[in-house]
């Protein structure tokens, strides 16, 4: 650490080393033309998985607050978007936003019981509770949901034009995972962020300097929501079939995989969590029980070895990675 | 004569069958510096929570510049000027030092979501605004040199000192400090002791502070409030306080 | 019909009860909430199986044998995986908890696959008629143990020095070990009865129902609501929340839907923390701010 800490040219080099993170995207552009059909479906839902690990790291790594209900945003995300192009023949850009709103709407939904007092263990168990209802709910309202054989969702659309490869798809989820996770980045990086991991840190002293934190913490689920709800829309139109074993307890196992070995309140560790996990269930959809056993030993090393995941390993490598909770 | 800054009137709180505080009333004038002093369990903590709104009253009033603020949430007191540390330390030890002192601007970062999500130039403004804000007040105490340091990897000297700056950078009316010198070596101490002053003599800030450590209540305070199994024994000026036969009594009774 | 209901559910009830029971001791006694729980149930039922249908051992040795074992695989959870994490914040011990639960549940399907498995009928078969109730032998077995457990429990709790022990290594760790509380051993000792009570769960269950590797999960939530039902963190509450979702979920079955049997503890568990976060024996649980 210098002396000259935080000075302007620090502040410039910072501000222009922020910008690297936009190659990113920019060099992923030219993925397909180097990779097979198979992989671009797995690179996909990928994209699909980056949304859900950054959307449920808000609530589980800068709230600090344990929740079940990652699955029922996915779910409800889907579901929404499923059942707007499937029964309304809705194109597909309105029905991502409707399954970015529904899974918002629920995020705020689970959480409404922390503005009368409800919190840590009564919060996930109340959200346990939730994401097991909403299955029932996938199962039973068949009328719209198609019960447990699930709905085939028509090909999406985007002004006319039919996405039918997953080259397609990619550059549409490409976009839309980039603008999410820079939102996501920027909210982080705002005076929200800092009240997010400040209820975490100490929620009294978070109290005592103005931050009304039960309102917060509905905020942070809500956001969290409409991420994990967009992601489910995404998965929607790329497997193009929702029904409701896809959102049960093993999905869930997958999500706090991603979290956890990615690195609690990292987004660069959402995004190394997703990449290293979203083919687990494809290696594995003959062995069953391997998936499970492979994450949850992986999250166990992490908890004893790593507390802070493989985002760790980058933030030794550049302070660039390291989480900031401010901008200037 | 005007209102004081805060006016306590017959507060009394209740933990089930507990009374911690019973019918206690005080005053504090801005730029005046109160210490409350007692045993253990006196009721000192209780005031401080009841005075920011962590525990409900069982009875009385506080009014702040002669507006009532009981009732009210935590956060609202803390907006409408009345800030506090905490007995056993308040930082957020995963975010950094700046991080601290920029969360205790919270309330005066315009905060429009849709300009925060989409990174607008004028969030970034506010940020950057905040950010020097929060510089200019680490500078003040001499301490922004650990600006990037995470809280939690302070000395509790250091700690202490982030907490105050965190606690008055929105520039409160009042502040409250609860035991600020438990565990700091006889320098900082005095350290401390010069920085209340500072801030009230020169701020203007009222300071209500619990403390142990006689000679800082001795060296900074104008008044002392004696606090004995939640009732108030005493309240005057030093001198007087320390000549007082009940408290003398209650300490010795307890000791 | 009704009292047939009552009955029926009463002794449904005794397992929740059994289940929300040894969850409140483990988080009584050490503050953690296991999250793994509904997979130790599955895990003591699976070991029975194997050593009563594989091995062709006899029951109430296998069912011994499965305590034991399940005692020693507790005591080595909190030995080996919360105790080097326990400085650390609350989430991580969750988190634990959770993993070592999917990691059993991953062990069960890796062995068992996707299949449901039938148990033998080991408990004595035919009914015992009361008036117009008819009782069966399994229910006064299963009723019979949770009560022989219930005033073993009660007994240690109030009776001995286990219940002040425990008392103060709950609120403060640090004291505890002040006061000459060898702490680590506490905690060790009580997470292998916590899951040696989980194998007396999945013990009673496995000849009842069909056992499969997720029955984890619908196990895990019906503790979780009669603990929420009867007051988190109460020992009688656990047991009276257990027996009223027992008899709750029957009633809703016979008199609203059947298809509403299975989410009558999710809507408990919404509907008590909405309406009464404390329940029905607990202390407040919410914080003001």
């Amino acid at each position: 650490m210098t002396g000259t800490a935080g000075s302007g040219t620090d502040r410039a080099s910072f501000a222009a080393s922020g910008r690297v993170f936009w190659l990113l995207p920019l060099a992923l552009l030219g993925l397909p033309l180097v990779i097979g059909s198979y992989v671009q479906y797995i690179v996909n839902l990928t994209l699909v998985y980056v949304l859900v690990g950054v959307g449920f790291n808000v609530v589980l790594g800068n709230l600090g607050q344990l929740a079940f209900a990652n699955a029922a945003f996915f779910g409800i995300g889907a579901y929404a978007t499923g059942t707007l192009m499937y029964h309304l023949k809705a194109p597909f850009p309105l029905a991502l936003c409707a399954g970015a709103l529904a899974g918002g709407l629920a995020g705020a939904l689970v959480a409404l019981p922390a503005l009368r007092g409800i919190r840590a263990f009564y919060l996930a168990i109340m959200t346990l509770a939730f994401g097991e209802l909403m299955r029932w709910i996938y199962i039973n309202a068949d009328a719209v949901t198609l019960g447990s054989m699930g709905m085939q969702v028509p090909r999406p659309t985007l002004f006319g034009y039919v996405l039918v490869t997953d080259v397609d798809k990619y550059y549409v989820f490409l976009a839309v995972v980039t603008l999410l996770v820079a939102a996501t980045a920027n909210l982080l990086r705002s005076r929200v962020g800092r009240a997010f991991t400040a209820i975490r840190d100490n929620e009294l002293a978070a109290a005592s300097i103005g931050i009304p934190t039960a309102r917060y913490m509905v905020l942070a689920f809500a956001w969290s929501g409409v991420v994990v709800g967009t992601a489910g829309a995404l998965y929607a139109a790329l497997v193009r079939h929702v029904s409701p074993e896809a959102f049960n307890l093993l999905e869930l196992i997958l999500h706090f995989g991603i979290v956890m070995v990615g690195g609690l309140a990292s987004l660069a560790g959402s995004i190394l969590g997703a990449a290293v996990l979203t083919a687990a269930p494809e290696m594995f959809r003959d062995l069953p029980g391997y998936e499970e056993l492979l994450i949850a030993i992986l999250m166990v090393a992490v908890l004893l070895l790593m507390p802070k995941g493989l985002a760790s390993l980058l933030a030794r490598a550049s302070p660039l990675f390291r989480q900031r909770y401010f901008r200037d | 004569m005007t209102d004081p800054l805060i006016a306590l009137s017959d507060v009394t709180v209740r933990f089930g069958g507990v009374t911690a505080l019973s019918g206690v009333s005080l005053s504090l004038a801005p730029g005046e510096v109160v210490a409350v002093i007692g045993p253990n369990g006196a009721g000192k903590t209780s005031l401080f929570n009841a005075i920011t709104g962590f525990v409900p009253l069982a009875d009385g009033a506080i009014r702040l510049r002669g507006a009532r603020i009981d009732g009210l949430m935590p956060h609202d007191i803390s907006t409408r000027g009345v800030r506090r540390t905490f007995q056993n330390g308040g930082l957020f030890p995963e975010q950094t030092v700046l991080e601290n002192v920029l969360s205790g601007l919270h309330a005066e970062v315009p905060g429009n979501p849709l300009a925060i999500l989409f990174g607008l130039p004028g969030a970034r403004r506010a940020e950057r605004a905040a950010v020097a804000r929060a510089r200019a007040l680490l500078d003040l105490m001499g301490i922004r040199h650990l600006e990037r340091r995470p809280a939690g990897s302070l000395s509790g000297g250091q700690q202490r000192m982030v907490e105050i700056v965190r606690a008055i950078a929105t520039d409160p009316p009042l502040l409250l400090l609860d035991e600020p010198a438990v565990g700091l070596a006889p320098p900082v101490r005095e350290q401390l002791a010069a920085i209340v002053k500072l801030l009230a003599k020169e701020r203007g800030i009222g300071v209500l502070l619990i403390e142990h450590a006689i000679e800082l209540v001795m060296a900074v305070a104008d008044r002392i409030v004696v606090l004995n199994y939640g009732e108030k024994i005493a309240d005057a000026a030093p001198e007087v306080v320390r000549a007082d036969k009940a408290v003398l009594e209650a300490y010795l009774g307890h000791a | 019909m009704l009292a047939q209901l009552l009955v029926s559910g009463f002794a449904q009830g005794c397992l929740y009860a059994l289940v929300a029971l040894a969850m409140t001791v483990v988080y009584r006694a050490t503050t953690v909430v296991n999250f793994g729980h509904g997979d130790l149930v599955m895990a003591g039922a699976f070991c029975v199986y194997v050593l009563v249908v594989l091995a062709g051992a006899d029951f109430f040795l296998s069912a011994a044998l499965a305590v034991v074992l399940l005692f020693a695989l507790g005591w080595a959870i909190q030995a080996g995986l919360i105790r080097p994490i326990l400085a650390g914040p609350h989430l991580s011990l969750a988190m634990m908890a959770i993993a070592v639960g999917y990691a059993l549940r991953g062990g069960a399907r890796v062995l068992w696959g996707r299949e449901v498995l039938p148990f033998p009928k080991v408990f004595p078969q035919g009914i015992i008629k009361l008036g117009p109730v008819i009782l069966s032998p399994s229910d006064l077995i299963v009723a019979g143990v949770v009560a022989a457990t219930l005033a073993v429990l009660a007994f240690v709790f109030l009776a001995t020095p286990v219940g002040k022990t425990a008392q103060a290594v709950f609120q403060s760790p640090r004291g505890a070990a002040l006061v000459g509380i060898d702490v680590g051993a506490f905690h060790r000792t009580m997470w292998g009865i916590g899951a040696a009570m989980a194998a007396l769960g999945g013990i009673l269950i496995a000849p009842i129902t069909l056992l499969y590797p997720d029955m984890a999960a619908s196990t895990l939530i019906r503790g979780f609501a009669a603990m929420t039902l009867g007051g988190f963190g109460s020992l009688p509450g656990a047991v009276l929340g257990g027996l009223l979702l027992g008899v709750g979920e029957l009633l809703v079955g016979a008199y609203v839907s059947t298809k509403l049997i299975d989410i009558t503890a999710y809507l408990i568990i919404i509907l008590v923390l909405l309406l009464r976060p404390s329940g029905l024996l607990g202390r407040p649980a919410v914080v003001r701010v």
